[in-house]
């Protein structure tokens, strides 16, 4: 049942590995790349898609949580996105698992612009109870 | 700019990347996705109600992005902009104020259709020697640019 903002509370349980997201559409400009080339400090970096998170982008717009935690993050490189150019993002539920009593979910995304190249790849491993890094590492 | 692999063995140490952690930078990597809103990387409330933590820490997306750094300038952009991976998980938060330091050992090569796939054993430890992250890195090399076989 969506909550107030329309998001669905997050079942993990229910959650079906498989689930493929809506696509999600974005044109990426020079002004993001200049910015994420500035914030990671390499005038050079090819790749500003990482900074967008977009294997999470649409599982976060359609269910509600508490928060979560990037515990593993694998990144594939097959073009660099060009600016000016749309992007379109396919993403799914790759996985989910419980280790140590916790809940993870596994998020996978493609990304391809508007010419048909493909980008990149990315493939995220998140941990569904945030509040373990402030037990585990203290303030 | 892949002339330098012609020599790559394994057991060959990747020249290392040191980053400077600042709330700016990442800042700066949030908002170049339009991520402008509070969150436990830029606000300290949101970090304290979320990871229960004192301050902001940095998305683990950062530290990929440190470690494909370091290959890119390893195997050259020709290379890995093309084929390269990298697979990190993160063991402890990198907040600002820290240095991190990412290095990376040669550990495998193997036969694919258009070269050999060079696989990275990659470390980032912070400046007190903790390890923040490990995992693998890789590219596809041509058969050209590596040591012929005997």
């Amino acid at each position: 049942m969506p909550g107030t903002d329309n998001k669905i509370p997050l079942d993990w349980d229910a959650l079906e590995v498989g689930e493929t997201f809506d696509k999600f559409q974005y044109v990426l400009t020079q002004e993001m790349i200049d910015g994420y080339r500035k914030g990671v400090m390499d005038p050079d970096a090819s790749f500003p898609t990482i900074a967008h998170k977009v294997d999470v982008r649409q599982y976060n717009a359609k269910y509600s949580d508490d928060g979560s935690v990037n515990a593993r993050c694998a990144f594939h490189c097959y073009n660099p996105p060009i600016a000016g150019k749309k992007l379109t993002v396919t993403a799914w539920i790759a996985d989910k698992y419980l280790r140590r009593g916790k809940n993870y979910i596994v998020t996978e995304a493609v990304s391809v612009d508007e010419d048909g190249r493909l980008i990149d790849r990315v493939i995220t491993h998140e941990l569904k109870q945030p509040s373990e890094v402030g037990k585990k590492w203290g303030g | 700019m892949v002339g330098p692999l012609r020599n790559i063995q394994i057991d060959d140490v990747v020249p290392s990347l040191m980053k400077a952690m600042t709330q700016d930078a990442i800042n700066l990597f949030e908002g170049s996705a339009g991520q402008e809103g509070p969150s436990q990387f830029t606000d300290e409330v949101a970090a304290r109600e979320t990871l229960g933590t004192s301050g902001t820490v940095a998305s683990g997306r950062m530290s990929l992005t440190f470690a494909i750094e370091m290959l890119r300038r390893y195997f050259g952009s020709d290379v890995f902009n093309h084929s390269g991976v990298v697979d990190l998980r993160f063991l402890r938060p990198v907040r600002p104020g820290d240095t991190i330091t990412f290095t990376g050992k040669v550990s495998d090569m193997s036969k694919e259709a258009n070269g050999s796939r060079v696989t990275v054993d990659i470390q980032a430890q912070n400046q007190n020697g903790d390890t923040t992250g490990v995992g693998k890195g890789s590219a596809i090399v041509p058969n050209a640019y590596l040591p012929q076989e005997e």
